[in-house]
């Protein structure tokens, strides 16, 4: 090995060492800068990809178009397809309208963020959103929509910040049940199979009646997220050994999610 | 310097393209992975330096993006991900004279087998924080798929990066020879 390399390698060694010491609050730090580093690229990059998601989901009904009929003449096509943005367009003022209803009916104080990307990684279930500490979101602070909770945020940058969804085996959420006493932990599961993740409801009592169907909600112990969130609601129930589970299906369809509402304090 | 300064840019990137690529549902919501392709392509063509380099840049981008902090807990360490790329490209770095023979199928599928031991190993190490050692074929394919995906992509990757460095002119090094 020539002495270049050896140089090389022992300052990769001295650096990767120096990272290996880093704390939570340093990780947290190097995290959150790197994220402000990159803020403009995530940003710009979320954009592209609407443009191309728009563009693509255009050709396919125009496939769909030609396929029904053959004999369409091109400028009918046009016609559709100038409507079918105009839909779109019906749809996104519809779904920012019924957002902005529950931003001013809502108890708590709401900053409203737009998802930009989604699960950076296999293991952790996370979304990254386009409000950081500029929008007085901080961590470990609840976000939701108007249907139920959707997670908590993680990593705060200057202007995105990462948020850990309730379908994270990481994110444990005490929970209370509708029309019942019993109380629980609920998170999820660590490799969800299917598209809709599901979520565990433990330490519950061996004799919760649970019934398919009933609403679980945040009881506001733990001092993260306040009482009265809709979870989701119970799927099924099994007494295991020592307690309780009960599987719930999200109120919030966590992988089809554009709008969010970051929870920075009461009214 | 310049195909080096690519590949940096490529892997930034590529990096963010994996941030805005959704799971595949029809291989068990696995992750497309770019970033190791490259990554692995880099340890085959530039001198061991940069490749130090190169997979200094990657880990720690891929820490920062993916390790998470919860509770005041860091669940994988910084730095963990610049330990293995750095010892992974280190590996495929010791297999250029294969790559100078104009063997790139051997290449190709160790970048899989690489990408696939990069998840593994975040799965261990998050599995030693969370305890419950678990193996379904869920997670199988959570491992499993970014390889296959990754093997699926590597020629394109490998033949573009390839035409990237002959349009920078960039000599691959007396001790390798020219990649024909």
């Amino acid at each position: 090995m020539s002495r270049t390399n050896i140089v090389a390698l022992l300052i990769f060694g001295a650096i990767l060492g120096y990272f290996l010491s880093f704390g939570p609050e340093t990780t947290q730090k190097f995290k959150a800068g790197v994220y402000r580093l990159l803020a403009p690229f995530l940003t710009g990059g979320s954009g592209i990809k609407k443009q191309i998601t728009s563009v693509r989901s255009g050709l396919k009904s125009l496939d769909e178009l030609e396929r029904e009929n053959a004999t369409l003449q091109v400028e009918n096509r046009e016609l559709r397809a100038t409507n079918q943005g105009l839909r779109d367009v019906e749809h996104e003022v519809n779904r920012l309208r019924h957002a902005l209803n529950y931003r001013e009916r809502s108890v708590f104080k709401l900053v409203a963020a737009e998802v930009i990307a989604r699960d950076s990684s296999s293991w952790w279930r996370t979304l990254t959103i386009n409000r950081g500490k500029r929008d007085a979101v901080d961590t470990d602070m609840p976000v939701v929509t108007d249907v139920g909770l959707v997670g908590k945020t993680t990593t705060v940058s200057e202007t995105i910040s990462v948020v850990l969804l309730i379908s994270d085996e990481n994110c444990r959420i005490a929970a209370s049940l509708e029309g019942s006493r019993e109380q629980g932990i609920v998170s999820g599961e660590r490799v969800a199979g299917g598209l809709t993740p599901l979520l565990d409801l433990n330490f519950l009592s061996k004799q919760a009646d649970l019934k398919p169907g009933q609403k679980v909600y945040t009881s506001g112990v733990g001092g993260v997220f306040p009482s009265g969130l809709l979870i989701g609601v119970v799927k099924s129930f099994r007494v295991r050994e020592l307690d309780g589970q009960a599987q719930l299906t999200p109120a919030v369809d966590l992988s089809h999610l554009e709008d969010v509402f970051v929870v920075t304090g009461r009214r | 310097m310049i195909f080096f300064g690519c590949l940096l840019v490529l892997v930034l990137v590529a990096q963010i393209a994996e941030l805005l690529i959704p799971a595949l549902p029809w291989l068990y919501n696995a992750h497309v992975y770019i970033v190791p392709v490259i990554v692995f392509y880099g340890a085959m063509a530039l001198p061991f330096p940069l490749m130090l380099a190169l997979a200094f840049f990657a880990g720690v981008l891929l820490d920062a993006l993916t390790v998470q902090v919860i509770g005041g807990r860091v669940e994988i360490s910084a730095g963990s991900s610049i330990l293995l790329y750095g010892v992974l490209a280190g590996i495929m770095h010791g297999l250029r004279p294969l790559f100078a023979r104009g063997r790139w199928e051997v290449h190709c599928i160790l970048s899989g087998v690489f990408t696939s031991l990069i998840v593994l190993a975040q799965y261990l190490m998050i599995t030693f924080r969370r305890g419950s050692l678990v193996f379904t074929p869920e997670i199988w394919w959570q491992i499993g798929g970014p390889g296959l995906m990754a093997m699926a992509i590597g020629p394109i990757f490998f033949w573009g990066l390839q035409w990237l460095g002959q349009i920078t002119a960039y000599s691959y090094g007396p001790e390798r020879g020219h990649v024909e």
